[in-house]
């Protein structure tokens, strides 16, 4: 609820994050965001399974709305300090939006998804956790 | 006297309800246990063998299986190795083909829910896999023209084939070779493992019936929760106790003085030098969605070693590990309850890590291990190709 309020006052504090679309066609998201980005994603399909596959669909904004790529995703397990046994593709599908596929988390327990965008000669990490069973 | 019986009668009657009583178990456990069935689970499906599941294919497919005009000699067929009463496998520490070979017979138990096969995942499909041995000069060192012969000129077979593809056996030799693995995948993905005392211990729990759950011995209970407390589930995960992918457990990966099995890093070499790959022209599924792992897999220095995570169901008698390293189940257990941390060199929360079981522990974990595995009915001739 605080993160949504919180999310709420970013997009108004920011105009052009407003124009950010935060839906990706199935009505749910996760949102990830810095002082420079604001990323929309969800998992296809929404449910993670251990060691099934599953794409990602990504629309990635920045504050002054100039264009952002996503450069690369990739997720490891901090506790083990492994990553996944696959490398991800990123394909681009326009206006910001990216669809990730080749993901596969291989073990149940937390895995840290790192996000790196690039806007001009600006790039960041953003990171989010995931927890499978 | 008779008081005497009557008050044995009522110890006894009072030690087996408390004997039966089971353990308790808290929400957690309960998900964790529920995660490793229901069992068995839908029967497999491959996309990428056109065969996949058809009854004449699933007859051929076990015709092929015994048929030992598929090696050079005509003395080998798959079931020298995989015997059916043996679990699928050959309860030998090391495969014997024309010569001994550096690992060991992996059972063929729920093959086909596996996606990728042999120790080190060189396979990418159960009928990829299923032709390396054909081919493999130390094993039955067949080769395309000897197996599409057959098909061609076998009169059963050819009958066989014809029934299971809907065509005469045609084509080059090596899609002739390629169909009779797939008629060897179908067949293979129908040896699915029967229900344990684990899967009715674990329905029981999931359905809240204490009275049920209560048949699943106590030391078997205690070994489950030695089995969740020290997270096995991580690798051997799901309804399978397997999440299909690899591990280093230490191992020793010498073969022999100066020669190492590298594991899957080779596996993964091989797999993508392979023609039967499913990246290949053979692969039946025109989605190309079977390929994913294929394609997106990655070699890793971190490979070097690491061998595929067994199930655990239907474990047999041993011996045990990729190379048949242990011989009993007690020493497996003494393995994951004694292993040097410093040998998988790892540099955060490692995820083997010595248990120090008493040897209670110990004997309780096995008795769980043990409930993992019934007696298979036995197996009906197969019928005859075209009666």
């Amino acid at each position: 609820m605080r993160l949504l309020a919180a999310l709420i006052g970013l997009l108004i504090a920011v105009p052009a994050w407003a124009d950010c679309p935060l839906d990706l066609g199935r009505g749910t998201g996760i949102v990830v965001f810095s002082s420079h980005y604001l990323i929309a994603f969800r998992p296809d399909p929404l449910r993670i399974e251990v060691g099934e596959p599953f794409s990602l669909l990504f629309n990635v904004c920045t504050k002054n709305d100039k264009p952002a790529e996503l450069v690369a995703v990739d997720a490891q397990m901090p506790e083990h300090k492994h990553g996944m046994n696959y490398r991800p593709t990123i394909v681009s599908l326009g206006e910001g939006r990216y669809r990730v596929d080749g993901m596969v988390f291989h073990m149940p327990g937390r895995w840290e998804l790192a996000i790196d965008v690039r806007a001009g000669e600006e790039s960041e990490r953003l990171s989010h956790e995931f927890v499978v069973k | 006297m008779k008081r005497w019986l009557l008050g044995a009668l009522l110890a006894a009657l009072a030690a087996s309800a408390v004997a039966q009583a089971p353990l308790p178990w808290s929400d957690d456990e309960v998900k964790a246990i529920a995660r490793h069935g229901p069992w068995p689970p839908p029967a497999p499906s491959d996309p990428s063998n056109r065969v996949a599941g058809m009854p004449n294919a699933i007859v051929l497919g076990e015709h092929l299986f015994n048929e030992p005009r598929l090696s050079a000699d005509g003395a080998m067929s798959c079931a020298t190795c995989h015997v059916a009463g043996r679990d699928w496998g050959d309860g030998r520490a090391k495969a014997m083909g024309r010569r001994e070979l550096d690992r060991r017979t992996p059972s063929l138990w729920n093959v086909g829910y596996a996606h990728w096969f042999g120790w080190d995942g060189a396979g990418d499909s159960l009928w990829s896999q299923s032709i390396r041995p054909i081919l493999d000069p130390r094993e039955m060192a067949g080769d395309a023209a000897r197996v599409a012969g057959l098909l061609r000129e076998g009169k059963a077979l050819a009958c066989g084939y014809e029934r299971a593809f809907g065509h005469r056996p045609n084509g080059d030799d090596e899609k002739l070779l390629v169909d009779a693995a797939k008629a060897l995948a179908a067949f293979q993905a129908t040896l699915v493992s029967p229900r344990t005392p684990f899967d009715a211990f674990r329905d029981a729990l999931v359905a809240g019936d204490r009275e049920a759950a209560a048949r699943y011995p106590l030391a078997a209970q205690r070994g489950l929760k030695i089995f969740i407390e020290a997270n096995c589930a991580a690798c051997h995960f799901g309804p399978r106790f397997t999440n299909g992918e690899f591990g280093d457990v230490g191992i020793p990966f010498f073969t022999r003085p100066g020669e190492v099995d590298s594991g899957r890093l080779d596996g993964l070499g091989k797999l993508a030098n392979s023609t039967f790959n499913l990246l290949g022209k053979h692969n039946d599924d025109a989605s190309g969605a079977s390929a994913l792992r294929t394609r997106h897999v990655q070699r890793l220095h971190s490979n070097f070693g690491e061998f595929r995570v067994p199930s655990l169901r239907q474990l047999g008698s041993g011996p045990f590990m990729h190379n048949g390293h242990f011989a009993t189940l007690e020493d497996v257990v003494k393995h994951y309850s004694e292993v040097n941390p410093d040998r998988l060199h790892s540099d955060a929360l490692p995820l083997v890590r010595p248990l120090a079981l008493t040897s209670e522990q110990s004997a309780d974990l096995i008795a769980f291990l043990r409930t993992l595995s019934a007696e298979a009915p036995p197996r009906p001739t197969p019928p005859p190709l075209c009666p």
